[in-house]
């Protein structure tokens, strides 16, 4: 279990609806508002993308959106910053294959 | 169409940013501050440990609270802040041009503060692109404002004042830490910081580097060497751990983009972090009408932040025609002196990087245990004046402060409606106890201690008997008559004990003081309670 349940110094966190969203064709749960990237961690994704060149995997890193390490293909579009977009209802979340889908 | 026009734009809402702005409002001035977050604070509201300094530092609070405070004083002030709101450009007539949402908008202001702040170092090491390698910010983010773990199993990277208040963060969030390493031979943080951990049992492995972080896919382990005088990795020396999670927190450079961008003159400073505008006093760049306020300009605390936001809020307020020349100069006087005492001490401007102290200004021996492994040793503790005589102790409860270092701290000296605790008027003077003065035993100073480096001991318990309180900041709390052992100041356990009593009280602000009995040949060595029932810590 990634999320923590009582926490000593802020109890407990503020978080939306529980939502069903999509994942590579898997159906997954998260809180509607939170990072796409916190709900992906709390299914245990590690994985966001594979470089273009290597097809060395990559994940989160900065958590704040600066790196760009976390982008995905959301909704169709490629390069959202996972870690900064807000998690909605029904989203279609996939990795992203240098700067598309599995081809 | 017109352009906006604003007398003080501000960018950036972090500590510096939002008391620049809420300075310049209270003078009546009209701010607007631009983020590129959705979330204003910056860094504030990942920051759970109570902040150090005095009363007008807000010392002893929590650095989130210290947020929302700033909040709500920029919101009563009228201060516009545009979030989602990306600073593209500063110019040098003193034009910006910010991305909100799809748009730009091309805005002028009077005057400029740039608050930008500062971005993480990075440390490349083969597998550091690895998902799992991840920067101490983003650990602070996920399990802080998001509640969620980072990872499971944990290797700390940097024995800074980061390094070592995330890795608190992170035991407190409920991962397990495996060890904190450093390439420097010493510990770089504050010795109460890296007691914390100590105490619960995590090991310091100085002079070490990371050799390379292995997984398929993600992390699941790392090497770690030794590295000699000249940064050289030893080899054979090389050590293993199986983690989930690698946490890097080696520093933080000044993101001056667009200061520089503005032409004004910059210099690359190794002090303040690295490449910074030049300022003068009022944080002014070589630009009129520009500044430079926060991390930007030099790397400090949030606490720093805010002072050196303050004086450039007041000296734009002044330049405005908003502020009368004697307030101006009672106020540039008022914060001056607060940024000094935060400046001074071992951590402070003129010693930064300095591996070469012994001794506390006051002449006491700086414990080289504690810049090694994290822990001061049994016999060094009787050395300092936060410890009373043993004949005191025998005559009932009293504080023990294991505070060693000169660092800008006095709440302790505060907390103590008995007159106790002496720091003095310079607040990096390390605290002196007053075993003439009756300690009733409150708890107000353990709580009160943002390096939880207070303890009530007392060695007048029962026959064979000493108790210790001690301040307890994880979940689950233990119950009373709960059982379990002690440990000490390095981890180790030491012995039996049982919890006799836990205080928990708004007044302590979420540290709650455990009181545990213990054989009374350990009352000076048991630091930490472990119940018998935990089995994760």
């Amino acid at each position: 279990m990634m999320r923590i349940e009582e926490h000593p110094i802020l109890k407990s966190f503020n978080k939306g609806n529980l939502v069903t969203f999509e994942f590579d064709g898997k159906s997954l749960m998260g809180y509607q508002g939170e990072p796409i990237a916190v709900a992906l961690k709390a299914n245990g994704v590690m994985i966001h993308r594979f470089t273009s060149k290597h097809q060395e995997p990559r994940g989160v890193f900065c958590a704040i959106g600066r790196c760009t390490d976390c982008v995905m293909i959301v909704d169709g579009k490629p390069n959202v910053r996972t870690c900064v977009t807000s998690l909605a209802e029904g989203m279609k979340v996939e990795t992203q294959y240098g700067l598309t889908k599995k081809e | 169409m017109l352009m906006k026009r604003y007398e003080l734009i501000v960018i950036g809402a972090g500590p510096a940013g939002l008391c620049a702005a809420i300075e310049a409002a209270a003078n009546g001035m009209q701010v607007v501050v631009y983020d590129e977050n959705s979330r204003p604070g910056g860094q504030l509201f990942k920051q759970i440990h109570k902040f150090f300094g005095s009363k007008e530092h807000k010392a002893k609070e929590r650095g989130f609270r210290i947020g929302e405070k700033l909040l709500d004083e920029a919101r009563e002030l009228g201060v516009e802040v545009v979030l989602n709101a990306t600073v593209m450009g500063v110019f040098e007539n003193k034009e910006i041009t910010v991305m909100i949402e799809d748009r730009v908008e091309h805005i002028k202001g009077n005057e400029i503060i740039i608050a930008t702040g500062a971005s993480e170092n990075m440390l490349p090491f083969p597998g550091w692109t690895l998902p799992g390698v991840i920067g101490a910010g983003a650990a602070q983010t996920m399990m802080n404002l998001h509640g969620i773990k980072p990872g499971n199993k944990i290797l700390m990277v940097g024995s800074g004042n980061v390094g070592l208040v995330v890795g608190f963060q992170l035991i407190q969030a409920g991962c397990r830490l495996e060890a904190i390493i450093d390439a420097s031979p010493r510990v770089g943080g504050y010795g109460v910081h890296a007691s914390k951990l100590a105490r619960l049992g995590v090991p310091f492995y100085m002079s070490n580097t990371v050799k390379e972080a292995y997984g398929e896919g993600s992390v699941k382990g790392v090497s770690i060497v030794e590295v000699d005088k000249n940064w050289q990795q030893v080899a054979g020396s090389e050590k293993t751990f199986e983690v989930d999670t690698i946490c890097i927190a080696v520093g933080l450079s000044p993101m001056s983009q667009l200061a520089k961008m503005t032409g004004c003159i910059m210099e690359d400073s190794p002090a303040k972090g690295g490449l910074v505008p030049v300022c003068n006093e009022y944080g002014e760049t070589s630009i009129p009408g520009i500044y430079a306020a926060g991390d930007v300009s030099g790397i400090e605390e949030a606490s720093s932040a805010m002072l050196k936001g303050r004086i450039a809020g007041s000296a734009i307020s002044y330049n405005q025609g908003y502020l009368e020349e004697n307030i101006f100069k009672e106020n540039q006087a008022k914060y001056r002196s607060s940024l000094e005492q935060l400046r001074e001490g071992m951590f402070g401007h003129k010693n930064k990087g300095r591996t070469d102290l012994l001794n506390t200004e006051e002449g006491f021996e700086i414990s080289l245990n504690l810049l090694e492994n994290g822990f001061l040793a049994d016999v060094e503790i009787a050395h300092y004046p936060g410890v009373v005589s043993q004949e005191r102790r025998k005559q009932g409860i009293v504080p023990v402060i294991e505070c060693t270092q000169n660092i800008p701290c006095n709440p302790c000296q505060d907390a103590c409606e008995k007159g106790c605790i002496k720091v003095g008027q310079v607040i990096t003077n390390l605290p002196i106890i007053d075993g003439t003065a009756k300690c009733t035993g409150c708890g107000m100073c353990v709580a009160a201690c943002s390096g939880q480096a207070i303890f009530l001991v007392n060695e007048d318990y029962a026959p064979g008997y000493a108790t210790v309180g001690l301040p307890y900041e994880f979940r689950p709390l233990p119950q009373i008559g709960d059982k379990g052992i002690a440990l000490d100041r390095s981890g180790k356990a030491v012995g039996e004990a049982e919890v006799i009593s836990i205080k928990s009280a708004k007044a302590l602000d979420e540290t709650a003081i455990l009181t545990i009995k213990v054989s009374e040949d350990l009352s000076m060595k048991a630091r930490f309670f472990k119940s018998s029932k935990e089995v994760s810590l």
